[in-house]
C-alpha cells in the first residue's frame, strides 16, 4: 500500500502514512524531556553499578567502590541498638528486683522494656494487659500456677514451663478417663461436687448423693495436688479450684472434659530468646500488672 | 452469515468471540470486586470469616487476585485483543470459529476450575500463579492456541504493516507464556494427585517466583492493557496517534527493562545484595520507558479534549492513562531500597496494586467495554450516557478512598514498626500498628463498595442496552446478515 | 470463509479430552483431581455437541442465504 503522509491540521504534524482501521499515527519527534529524563535514570543506574554491588560473574559479582553489603549493615545496627539498650540494661541485669525497684531510672527503663516485650511475645496468648484467654492463665488476677513472686515469675519466663527446658516448671494431671482410672459416672460425680463445692454453681441437676460420693472420688485422687479444699498446690502448679478465675473455663462440661483427658499447657522458655535484663524487665511488668505478690 | 469473500467484499469479522469474552469480562469484574470486599471486611473484623476453611483469608485472597488479574483482565485481553487483531489486520480471525470457541470456554473452564481448587485447598503458594500442575497444563493449552490464532490472524493480515497495538498485544502474548512455563517448573507427586513441588528452592524459588510475579505486571497487565490503549483511545477520541517514535522507542525499552525489575520484590531479604541492586536500578530506568504510554496516550488527545465533557466512556480511558502514569511513578520510588525499607510488608503496597489495577487496568477496560459493546451488539449508543457518568464517578471516588486510606495506613504501620525508644527498645508492638490502621482498613472497604457499585451500574447500563433497540443501519439487509453471524 | 476443517479438528479433540478427564476421575488420588475429571469430561461432551450443532446451524444458514439469493436471481 502506498504511503499517504498527510499534515494534521491541529498540530502541524505529517501523519507516518499508514492506516488501519481508521487509525494513524503522527510523525511527532521524541519529547525532548522524556529522552533526557531517561537518560538521566540511565546514567544514576551507570553510576550506582559502579559504586555497589551489581553485576554477577562466575561464582562472584562485582562488589562495587563503596563495598557496600547488606549484611555488615544489620549487623552494625543490630550491635549498635544492643550497645544502646546496654548501657542501662546491664545495671538491671546486674541489680536485685530490691535494687531496682529502689532505683528510679532502673524502675523506668525495667518498665519499658518490659511494656514492649511483654507485647510482642507474651500478649498473643495471654492477652492485652494479662487478661488471660482460655487455657493462658490471667497474669492480672493474682491466681498464680506456680507463684506471684518476682523471683517466681522470674523462673517461670526463664525456664517455662513443660518446655523441654532442664529447669522447666514440670507436672502432669494422669487422664482419669482415657487411661480407666475413674468410670465416666465417678468422672460425672467428680464435677458435679466441685463444680457445686469450689466453683459455686447452682446445678438443679446435681444430685446430694453424686455430689456427696464425688467428694469422696475427689478426696481420694484430686485432693493430693488440687487441696482438701480446692486450694490448689503451687509446688505442682495445680490449679485453685475454689476460684472464680479458672484456666479452662467455669462449667461443669468443661470439668469432666479436663478429668477425662487434661489439656496442660506448654510455655516456651524464653531464656534462648531474651536476655537476663530483658527477662527481669518482663517478670516487673508482669507483677504489676495487677496481681504480683 | 455473509462468508463469501470476493476481492471486493468487505470481511466478516468473528465478533462472537469478542462478545463472549467481553461478557465474561463483565460477570468476573462483579464476582471478583464482590469478592475483594468481603476479604476487605475480613481484615477490617476477621471474625468474618465465619470460622469455615473455604471462608478463610488464605483460600479466598486467590479468588479475588485471579478473579481480578486473570478472569476480569483476561477475558478483556483474549476479546481486546481478537477484536483488534481483526480490524487493524483486515481479515477474519484465523483458525475457524470453534477454536475461538474452544478458548473461550477453555478458558472460563480454567477459571471455575481454578477458583474452585483455591476454595478446596489446593495451592501451589505461588502468588499469582496458585493453580496446581494439572490447571497450569490446562491453561498452556489455551495460551498456543491462543497465540496460534493470534499471530496466524497477524500473519494472514491484509496490511502492510503491524499495528503498535498487536506489537503490545504480542508481546503480552508471547512473554506470559515463557513466565508461565518458568514459574510451574513443577515435579507432581503423582499423575493422578494434584500435590506438586516446586522445581527450584529456597532464595532462587522466591527470586523465579518475583521473576513471575513482577512480568505480569509488566507484560499482562501494562503491555496487555497498553494494546488496549493504543487502539480504543485514537478510536474514541478519533486522533491519531500522537508519536509513531515514541511508541516504538517507549515498546522495545519497556519489553528490554522491565524483564529484570522483578528483584525489588524482595529488598533485605536473603537475596544477594547484587540481585537487589540491578532489580533496583533496572526499576528506576523503566521509569520514562513506562512513561511514554502515558504520553502517547494523553497527547493524542490534544485537539479532542472536549471529547471528554460528551463522552464519559473516553473519560474513563484517559483517567486511566493518569492512573497508569501514577503507579508507574510509584512503582519505580517504592523499589528504590531505602524507600522499601518502610513501604515493604505494609498496606502502602496494597494501595500501589489497586491504583495500578483499579485505576489503570479497570478503567482502561471500562473505557474498551463502553466503546465495543454498541459496535458489537449493533447499537446506536450505550442505554444511559448518564448512567457511564455515575459509574465514573461512583469508580473514581472509589479509588480515591482506596488509594489514599492506604498511604496513610501503609506509612503509618511502616513508621511504627521502625520506632525505637531512646533506650534502643521497640516503641510499638506489632498489634499496636493493627489497631492503629484498623480505621484506615473501614476507608478502604467502603471505597471497595463504591467501586463494586460502579460496577453494578455499568451492568445495567450493557443489560439495557444489549436488550435495547438495534442501530438503524444495522436493519439494512445486507448488515442484518453479516450481524447474525 | 469459517475454515469448517478447522472446525472439526477442535471437534474431534473433545473426544480424547473427555476420555482423559475420565481416566482422571477414575483414578483420582485427591478430591481435586476427581473434580477436574468429570469437569473435563463433561466440558468435553457439552463442547463437543454444542459444536456439532454450530455446524449444521451453519449449514442451515448457509442454505437459507443460497435460497434467497435464488429467489431473487
Amino acid at each position: 500500500m502506498a504511503l499517504n503522509i498527510e499534515r494534521d491540521e491541529h498540530t502541524g504534524t505529517d501523519t507516518t502514512g499508514h492506516e488501519w482501521d481508521g487509525l494513524k499515527e503522527l510523525n511527532t519527534p521524541l519529547p525532548k524531556w522524556w529522552l533526557y529524563t531517561w537518560l538521566a535514570c540511565i546514567l544514576w543506574a551507570l553510576v550506582y553499578f559502579v559504586f555497589f554491588p551489581s553485576f554477577p560473574y562466575g561464582k562472584g559479582y562485582i562488589h562495587g567502590l563503596l563495598g557496600a553489603s547488606s549484611r555488615n549493615d544489620v549487623m552494625a545496627d543490630v550491635k549498635g541498638f544492643a550497645a544502646e539498650r546496654n548501657a542501662v540494661m546491664s545495671k538491671v541485669a546486674a541489680a536485685s528486683f530490691d535494687d531496682i525497684r529502689k532505683n528510679p531510672e532502673l524502675l523506668a527503663a525495667a518498665q519499658t522494656a518490659g511494656r514492649i516485650t511483654f507485647a510482642n511475645n507474651c500478649q498473643p496468648c495471654h492477652g492485652a494487659g494479662g487478661a488471660g484467654n482460655p487455657g493462658f492463665p490471667a497474669l492480672a488476677a493474682g491466681s498464680w500456677l506456680w507463684g506471684g513472686k518476682l523471683e517466681d515469675i522470674q523462673q517461670t519466663i526463664t525456664h517455662g514451663i513443660r518446655s523441654g527446658d532442664d529447669a522447666a516448671r514440670d507436672s502432669q494431671m494422669p487422664k482419669f478417663g482415657t487411661d480407666g482410672l475413674l468410670k465416666p459416672e465417678e468422672i460425672q460425680q467428680v464435677a458435679d461436687y466441685v463444680s457445686t463445692a469450689f466453683f459455686g454453681l447452682a446445678l438443679k441437676d446435681a444430685a446430694p448423693a453424686s455430689i456427696a460420693a464425688g467428694k469422696d472420688i475427689f478426696a481420694a485422687n484430686c485432693a493430693s495436688c488440687h487441696g482438701d479444699n480446692g486450694e490448689g498446690n503451687r509446688d505442682v502448679g495445680a490449679p485453685r479450684l475454689a476460684s472464680k478465675i479458672h484456666l479452662y473455663g467455669g462449667t461443669r462440661d468443661l470439668i469432666v472434659r479436663q478429668v477425662t483427658s487434661p489439656h496442660m499447657g506448654v510455655m516456651p522458655n524464653w531464656n534462648g530468646r531474651l536476655d537476663t535484663a530483658t527477662i527481669k524487665s518482663v517478670a516487673i511488668y508482669v507483677h504489676d500488672l495487677g496481681g504480683g505478690e | 452469515m455473509a462468508n463469501v469473500t470476493t476481492g471486493s467484499a468487505p470481511v466478516t469479522y468473528n465478533e462472537e468471540v469478542v462478545r463472549k469474552f467481553i461478557i465474561a469480562a463483565i460477570f468476573w469484574a462483579v464476582v471478583a470486586f464482590a469478592v475483594g470486599c468481603y476479604l476487605a471486611a475480613e481484615l477490617t473484623w476477621p471474625e468474618l470469616n465465619l470460622g469455615y476453611s473455604f471462608t478463610n483469608f488464605g483460600r479466598l485472597r486467590p479468588v479475588h487476585t485471579s478473579g481480578a488479574i486473570f478472569a476480569f483482565g483476561g477475558s478483556m485481553l483474549f476479546g481486546t485483543s481478537m477484536y483488534v487483531v481483526q480490524r487493524t489486520c483486515q481479515v477474519r480471525l484465523w483458525g475457524g470459529s470453534a477454536l475461538a470457541n474452544f478458548i473461550f470456554w477453555a478458558f472460563q473452564f480454567f477459571i471455575v476450575m481454578a477458583a474452585l481448587s483455591y476454595v478446596l485447598g489446593f495451592t501451589e503458594g505461588r502468588e499469582y500463579a496458585e493453580p496446581e500442575w494439572h490447571l497450569d497444563l490446562w491453561l498452556t493449552m489455551i495460551w498456543v492456541l491462543y497465540a496460534i490464532v493470534y499471530i496466524g490472524t497477524i500473519i494472514m493480515r491484509k496490511e502492510p504493516h503491524i499495528y503498535v497495538a498487536n506489537w503490545f498485544y504480542l508481546a503480552f502474548i508471547l512473554t506470559v507464556a515463557v513466565l508461565h512455563l518458568g514459574n510451574n517448573m513443577a515435579v507432581p507427586v503423582s499423575f493422578f494427585g494434584a500435590k506438586s513441588y516446586s522445581l527450584f528452592s529456597g532464595t532462587q524459588d522466591a527470586m523465579v517466583q518475583w521473576w513471575y510475579g513482577h512480568n505480569a505486571v509488566g507484560f499482562f497487565l501494562t503491555a496487555g492493557f497498553l494494546g488496549m490503549m493504543y487502539y480504543f483511545i485514537p478510536k474514541a477520541a478519533n486522533r491519531p496517534v500522537y508519536s509513531y517514535r515514541l511508541s516504538i522507542f517507549h515498546f522495545w525499552s519497556l519489553i528490554f527493562l522491565y524483564i529484570w525489575a522483578g528483584p525489588h520484590h524482595l529488598h533485605y531479604t536473603a537475596l544477594p545484595d547484587w540481585t537487589q541492586i540491578l532489580g533496583m536500578t533496572f526499576s528506576v530506568m523503566l521509569w520514562m520507558p513506562s512513561w511514554g504510554g502515558m504520553i502517547n496516550g494523553l497527547m493524542t488527545l490534544s485537539g479532542a479534549w472536549d471529547k471528554l465533557r460528551t463522552d464519559p466512556g473516553l473519560r474513563f480511558s484517559v483517567t486511566a492513562v493518569g492512573f497508569y502514569g501514577m503507579s508507574t511513578f510509584e512503582g519505580p520510588v517504592m523499589a528504590i531500597r531505602d524507600v522499601n525499607a518502610l513501604s515493604h510488608y505494609t498496606n502502602w503496597t496494597i494501595g500501589h496494586v489497586h491504583s495500578g489495577a483499579l485505576g489503570w487496568v479497570a478503567f482502561i477496560s471500562f473505557g474498551a467495554i463502553y466503546y465495543l459493546i454498541p459496535v458489537l451488539w449493533k447499537r446506536d449508543a450505550m442505554y444511559s450516557v448518564k448512567l457511564i457518568s455515575w459509574h465514573y464517578w461512583t469508580a473514581t471516588l472509589g479509588i480515591v478512598f482506596y488509594i489514599t486510606s492506604m498511604w496513610v495506613a501503609g506509612i503509618m504501620e511502616g513508621l511504627m514498626w521502625r520506632a525505637y525508644d531512646a533506650q534502643g527498645f521497640l516503641q510499638y508492638s506489632f498489634v499496636e500498628s493493627v489497631v492503629a490502621v484498623h480505621p484506615f482498613l473501614m476507608i478502604r472497604l467502603f471505597g471497595g463498595l463504591f467501586f463494586l457499585l460502579g460496577a453494578l451500574i455499568m451492568v445495567y447500563n450493557a443489560y439495557k442496552t444489549i436488550r435495547g433497540p438495534r442501530s438503524a443501519a444495522s436493519m439494512l439487509p445486507n448488515a442484518a446478515l453479516a450481524a447474525g453471524e | 470463509m469459517d475454515n469448517q476443517t478447522a472446525n472439526s479438528i477442535v471437534g474431534f479433540m473433545m473426544v480424547p479430552l473427555g476420555l482423559l478427564g475420565l481416566l482422571l476421575a477414575a483414578r483420582a488420588v485427591d478430591v481435586e483431581i476427581e473434580i477436574f475429571g468429570y469437569g473435563l469430561v463433561i466440558f468435553a461432551f457439552l463442547f463437543g455437541f454444542s459444536t456439532i450443532k454450530r455446524v449444521y446451524d451453519y449449514r442451515d444458514a448457509a442454505r437459507a442465504i443460497a435460497h434467497k439469493e435464488a429467489g431473487h436471481g
